[in-house]
């Protein structure tokens, strides 16, 4: 229906009067941050009072190898960590969309629970889990896994791997949904198709589910990898403050520490978050163009 | 093709979806029977329930304060559901069904912020709180989350499928356009506003960076900076810190079985 003179500038100021509320919201507390960040980027701080030092931020962060080794801690996490998940939550979703119809529901439940939790309360479980004379070293060794128990949350090594573990049980449920919900999207006759031809599962699995179901792991890895850019609960809680001797700091934690609790310096703090952000935006800047191939170029 | 009921390939199957499905609920039974067990117990990972159940609401209740972390929880994150389901579908009504250039250019620029760190943004917000003396209030808290560029996404995702002609009918029936929104397109929209309001309430009530940086005292402290605080004492009271680990997840565990239904729509939102 054409709208013309009063009756569409009423309209016009009804679809105003509706998106008022929030653009309120998103000025305040998301473009004037965002804005007064460019302030901060170019200030230190001493106490309460800050100076202009243009790009002196930057150039101490070149010199700040804890910042550089928290960046290369999130990069361990995700290089590891997000294709581990991937896979697993595939598998699982495969597997799942195979199985018989009332255990089926049963179990996807059962691995969708993780997702209730949150990252804090992950914390908490694994760090009391994980224990040097906890639960799963005396699993572990009563049932003859390991000689001596693992210092899970005392070596940089294993603390690493501490986090990854967490990660994964967290999130692999949260992933598979994603992908359940792709996978009965997919015409059942392909794959009768292939059993015909004779393709075994795992080729199945390989060369029909994996490339028919790219968009949704591209929206899992993309929503993964900034996640793990993210990761502040699980170094902060799980292995104590990016420990044992930083060796779980992550950009974002190390970042929050520098604003709050060790130099209140909000200038060096703010710009080192724009590195976070510009190797965020790089990333999925990249995933999109390499695992969405032609579709995204288009 | 008949495939043979029995398999290595199927046992297999069973095995790694049973192996999966007792790895992701175990650590629920076992902070559940924590909640029963002395604090040596529950770090030994002992699975037969114990005897101090009791003893360890007390300690929660009365030494950790639980009651008033609960209640600061609850309020602060149902005071987001509400001002959040209010404000973000009217945004996205607005953005969909009253369609304009300069309000899809806004659009645009909201979307561009989705996939901004959190990080980034918390710093001079801060600045921003502390400027208007509100840090350290409740308020502080909610104010930043109420509004969702997700939520605004996800609901204009769905007002799209509401049809255009029966507003148009209800036009030519004289109703005003805030008429049609509160009481044609609304009641229709149920199941989705139910789906925003969880995400709203599971975010707001698992909320960490914001409300560490905002909270100064124990007063306005929420279950999980509580339960991080917690874990930063010298001693720590295991059997009771399962309690708090255990009300801290139940609400969200009753919710996502009560309706799981809106709480997969509500995660799924943004695939759709």
């Amino acid at each position: 229906m054409p709208l013309r003179g009063a009756y569409e500038k009423y309209l016009n100021r009804f679809g105003w009067f509706c998106v008022a509320p929030s653009m309120v919201l998103f000025s305040v507390f998301m473009a004037y941050p965002i804005l007064s960040s460019l302030y901060y980027v170019t200030r230190r701080w001493k106490g309460a009072t800050n100076t202009f030092i243009g790009l002196g931020n930057f150039v101490r962060m070149a010199r700040d190898s804890i910042f550089q080794d928290a960046l290369v801690h999130n990069f361990t996490f995700m290089i590891i960590q997000v294709p581990i998940m991937i896979f697993l939550a595939l598998v699982l979703a495969v597997l799942l969309n195979q199985g018989i119809r009332n255990l089926r529901g049963a179990l996807r439940l059962a691995i969708f629970l993780p997702s209730v939790t949150s990252l804090v309360v992950v914390s908490v479980l694994f760090r009391v889990l994980l224990q040097t004379n906890g639960f799963l070293n005396n699993l572990m060794l009563s049932g003859h896994l390991i000689s001596a128990p693992i210092g899970w949350l005392n070596n940089g090594f294993w603390a690493k791997v501490t986090i990854i573990l967490a990660l994964t049980w967290r999130w692999t449920g949260y992933n598979m949904v994603f992908f359940l919900v792709g996978l009965q999207s997919l015409d059942p006759q392909i794959f009768e198709a292939a059993e015909v031809d004779g393709a075994s599962k795992v080729r199945q699995f390989f060369t029909i589910t994996v490339p028919l179901l790219v968009p949704i792991i591209l929206f899992s890895a993309v929503t993964s990898t900034s996640g793990t850019m993210q990761l502040i609960e699980e170094p902060n809680v799980l292995t104590f403050q990016g420990g044992p001797s930083n060796q779980t700091m992550t950009a974002a934690l190390y970042i929050y520490r520098q604003a709050f609790f060790v130099n209140f310096d909000f200038g060096y703090a703010t710009s080192m978050s724009y590195i976070v952000v510009i190797i965020s935006g790089v990333l999925a800047f990249i995933q999109l163009r390499v695992l969405g191939g032609e579709r995204a170029a288009k | 093709m008949t495939a043979p009921r029995w398999s290595f390939g199927r046992l297999l199957m069973w095995i790694v979806l049973l192996a999966a499905a007792v790895a992701s609920v175990f650590p629920f039974y076992w902070m559940l029977n924590g909640t029963t067990l002395n604090p040596n117990d529950v770090l030994r990972g002992i699975l037969e329930p114990g005897r101090d159940f009791l003893n360890n609401w007390k300690l929660a209740t009365s030494t950790y304060n639980l009651p008033l972390f609960f209640m600061n929880s609850l309020v602060i994150a149902l005071g987001t559901v509400i001002f959040g389901v209010v404000v973000n579908s009217m945004a996205a009504f607005g953005f969909e069904k009253y369609r304009s250039r300069a309000r899809d250019r806004v659009f645009g620029i909201l979307l561009l912020t989705l996939i901004l760190p959190q990080i980034a943004v918390v710093i001079p917000m801060f600045k921003l709180f502390s400027a208007l003396k509100l840090l350290n209030t409740r308020l502080a808290i909610a104010l930043p989350s109420i509004m969702s560029v997700f939520i605004i996404f996800f609901l204009r995702q769905n007002f799209k499928l509401f049809p255009t002609e029966i507003m148009e009918a209800a036009r030519v029936d004289g109703a005003s356009e805030l008429a049609i929104f509160v009481r044609i397109v609304s009641p229709s929209m149920r199941a989705t506003f139910a789906s925003a309001a969880i995400y709203l309430f599971i975010a707001q009530w698992n909320a960490y960076l914001w409300p560490l940086i905002t909270i100064l005292n124990d007063s306005i402290k929420t279950l999980p900076i509580a339960m991080a605080s917690v874990m930063q004492a010298y001693t720590i009271q295991y059997g009771a810190l399962m309690v708090i680990v255990c009300v801290s997840t139940l609400p969200v565990l009753v919710l996502f079985l009560a309706m799981q239904k809106q709480f997969v729509a509500g995660l799924l939102g943004s695939v759709k």
